[in-house]
């Protein structure tokens, strides 16, 4: 082989002159020279294996003067890519391979030359390919880092070659779409029955757009796998485009974003629900405000239309401000003391307060305050606020009460002139048909005077309970024992009591004081038995007991009365009893149950007037035709209490 | 002079408007209640009846209906306890429009009721 054709062999650039002339010309150069001309090294060795020629590039390399090395041993100097060869050279005519030698990349070919006399040598020629080999290094670790970078992301990629039915898929792939990288045959028919019957027109459209060159679009479709699973996937793609410029085909990533999808859908429905729930707010009849904590401080966050109408503000003209903006200057009301407290101490609250609008006017509000805790027993992270305006509310029941005290006023003074009036009868005629007479029949006189008498006296016994019934005389009370009292009391109202009715009293009090006025306490006892007797028709029994008793708190609570020490006094006969209707009207003055006549009609009012104005109760229970009690609760002297020494008898009746 | 039923169950009153009636020369029945009343009318013959209105067991406006229903034209003079304007006295306008001939409201004066009773017979 001449020094031209090895240059050909090699690949490496030469001026070829293909005038004959030069051709000859170019059999004469010198082989060394030509040799030391090559940028690659260079070794010729004869069939000995001993070095016959060594050029620059190779002596550079490997630091030998090339004048020491001629007649050496190859394996001497090149001995691991010397064993390479030795190796190759027994499996493949032409051996070429890359060798690392030095730090450096070498491709390595060793072809055969012919020198004079037909003397068979061979030349090695190590060209340097560090650069390339650095580049192939680089891409190799990328591709290795990316197909990480997809397993890691769940990513899966693909390639389609567009006018061929296969797809090629990376290994997960097959995981994204649940199927078996050795049963499934990736082809794009098999892929288009992957997709959601809904979505199939939708990538359709997208794929063909992309292979007519119109656009590329991201894809989000879904997929329904062979386990029954709907997922989404995210497709992006990119066109792939041959050595001249033409789309052939194209290359994708595949993303599961199944549950970004439904976090998506739910953050929707979330949405959609508070955008529901706030037209809710905003049609609410009641006035309704957020204040969140914010930087220490309550602020407020939102006002629905009501509580905007009903302020005059806005959320901008109270943002910033606090509850107390609402508060009119100098207010002092407690309701307004309470209301803050309870946004400082998250607690909830009804407050009825002078409420200040925007533009200075005001109004009396309910306004309820309940706290937002994120967990119980930690401070309030909001407050919701309810407001209303009862400045209507208010007066319609002032009204009401004006009307109903009206009407108890016309009931009092009706009755009140009905017994009146029929006791000023004979009063007036009497008085003329005595003075016609006063002469001739003076017996007569004298008893139309014994009935005039009487007939103001019965007068004056009404105007007194009427008096007593509306308070405009307090008597005076002092602090007496109960027990003695009673028993004088029922003392008178036994003489009056007809033969038929029996009078029972169990009296247990003994010292056990109470403050009170002994008048009207016989005024209650006779009232009470009065009423007792009238209910029995002349017989039977009414039985009367006084007892010490302790009220707990559910049994105050029933009786609204305070819990402690009272004295119970129980008249209870087995007469006709009262229905609840009745029961229910019983303390109204003037009503009664009695034929007209019989009674004023003021008897319990009195009673309920009288016990109440000592601080007691008064309870009526009744049954028809079972019986009627009525019990007093006088409460005890406190005074009197710790020597009375009575508090521990049962009250019985 | 008239055979008078009076009706009324105020024990003051009763024995007042019996001593005018005497007086004036009318003899007088009495009754406590409008049963009793009934009862009078079906043994005894009377001119005139005088009732209260509120009384027990029955009231003079269910007294009127009766003796009005059963066909009895005897003249009614009804005596109420109440003012005329009174909210309780609503029965007093209530006892003409069921028949009564005149309304007295206590207390009244004696020749009131005489003459009353004068336009009641004349009128029956």
């Amino acid at each position: 082989m001449s020094a031209a054709e090895a240059t050909a062999e090699m690949g490496i650039p030469t001026e070829v002159n293909n005038d004959r002339l030069a051709a000859e010309a170019f059999n004469t150069v010198n082989a060394q020279e030509f040799l030391d001309a090559m940028p690659s090294a260079a070794v010729v060795f004869d069939d000995a294996l001993r070095i016959v020629a060594v050029n620059r590039r190779s002596a550079e390399l490997i630091g030998y003067n090339p004048a020491h090395s001629i007649g050496r041993p190859l394996e001497g100097i090149f001995r691991t890519m010397f064993e390479r060869y030795q190796r190759l050279q027994t499996v493949e005519r032409d051996p070429r391979f890359e060798h690392h030698f030095n730090g450096s990349w070498y491709i390595v070919r060793v072809f055969p030359l012919t020198g004079a006399g037909r003397m068979s040598m061979r030349c090695i020629v190590a060209g340097d390919i560090s650069i390339r080999k650095a580049a192939e290094f680089e891409a190799r670790e990328n591709e290795a880092r990316l197909e990480e970078a997809t397993r890691i992301a769940h990513l899966g990629t693909f390639k389609v070659v567009w006018d061929s039915e296969h797809v090629e898929w990376s290994p997960h792939m097959y995981v994204l779409h649940d199927v078996s990288t050795e049963f499934y045959d990736t082809t794009i028919s098999n892929y288009r029955a992957f997709i959601h019957p809904g979505d199939r027109d939708h990538s359709e459209r997208i794929y063909l757009d992309m292979i007519a060159g119109k656009a590329v679009r991201d894809a989000e479709y879904r997929i329904l796998r062979s386990d029954g699973a709907v997922r989404w996937l995210r497709i992006d793609t990119r066109v792939l485009f041959d050595a001249d410029g033409v789309p052939y085909g194209s290359f994708g990533v595949t993303q599961d974003i199944t549950e970004s999808k439904n976090r998506e859908q739910e953050l929707n429905d979330l949405l959609r629900r508070n955008a529901t729930l706030y037209e809710a707010l905003e049609v609410s009849p009641i006035g309704v405000a957020v204040l969140t904590r914010e930087n220490e401080r309550l602020d407020f966050l939102y006002l629905n239309a009501e509580f905007q109408r009903l302020s005059l503000h806005n959320s901008f003209s109270l943002r910033g401000h606090g509850l107390e903006t609402l508060r009119p200057d100098g207010n002092v009301e407690a309701a307004w003391e309470n209301a803050l407290a309870a946004l400082s101490s998250s607690s909830d609250g009804s407050f009825e307060m002078t409420c200040r609008r925007r533009d200075d006017t005001t109004f009396l509000a309910r306004l309820e305050i309940a706290p937002v805790l994120d967990f119980p027993g930690r401070e309030a992270v909001a407050y919701v606020l309810n407001l209303r305006d009862i400045t209507v509310d208010r007066q319609r029941a002032a009204a009401m009460l004006q009307s109903q005290k009206m009407e108890a006023l016309g009931q009092l003074s009706g009755g009140v002139a009905h017994e009146i009036n029929n006791l000023l009868q004979p009063i007036i005629a009497l008085s003329e048909l005595g003075m016609n007479i006063a002469q001739s029949d003076p017996v007569k006189v004298q008893r139309y005077l014994d009935v005039i008498g009487n007939s103001g006296r019965k007068a004056r016994d009404i105007v007194r309970q009427v008096l007593t019934f509306a308070r405009r005389d307090t008597p005076d009370v002092a602090s007496h024992a109960i027990a003695p009292l009673i028993s004088g009391a029922l003392d008178l109202a036994q003489s009056g009591l007809p033969p038929g009715i029996a009078l029972t009293r169990y009296i247990t009090t003994g010292e056990t004081r109470a403050v009170v006025n002994p008048t009207q306490l016989s005024q209650v006892v006779l009232n009470l038995i009065r009423n007792a007797a009238d209910a029995t028709d002349g017989r039977g029994e009414i039985k009367v007991s006084l007892a010490a008793v302790e009220i707990d708190e559910i049994e105050a609570g029933r009786l609204d009365i305070k819990p402690g020490a009272w004295l119970l006094l129980v008249v209870a006969d087995r007469g006709c009893g009262m229905d609840h209707y009745t029961v229910s009207r019983i303390f109204e003055p003037f009503f009664t149950t009695k034929p007209v006549g019989s009674g004023t009609g003021l008897g319990l009012s009195v009673v309920y007037s009288v016990v109440t104005g000592w601080g007691g109760s008064v309870r009526i229970e009744s049954e028809v035709d079972k019986g009627t009690s009525a019990m007093v609760y006088i409460p005890v002297d406190p005074d009197s209490a710790r020597d009375s020494g009575a508090s521990d008898v049962a009250g019985s009746g | 002079m008239a055979n008078i039923l009076l009706v009324e169950d105020s024990h003051e009153v009763s024995l007042t408007v019996q001593e005018i009636l005497s007086a004036a020369g009318h003899t007088v029945a009495t009754a406590e209640n409008g049963t009793q009343a009934l009862a009078r009318l079906k043994t005894g013959s009377f001119d005139l009846i005088i009732s209260d209105i509120w009384m027990p067991e029955m009231d003079g406006i269910a007294l009127l209906k009766a003796v009005r229903g059963a066909g009895n034209a005897i003249p009614v003079i009804v005596i109420s306890g109440g003012a005329p304007n009174a909210p309780l006295t609503y029965t007093a306008p209530l006892a003409s429009t069921f028949g009564a001939n005149e309304v007295l409201y206590k207390p009244f004066e004696n020749r009131e009721l005489l003459n009353a009773i004068n336009r009641a017979l004349k009128a029956g």
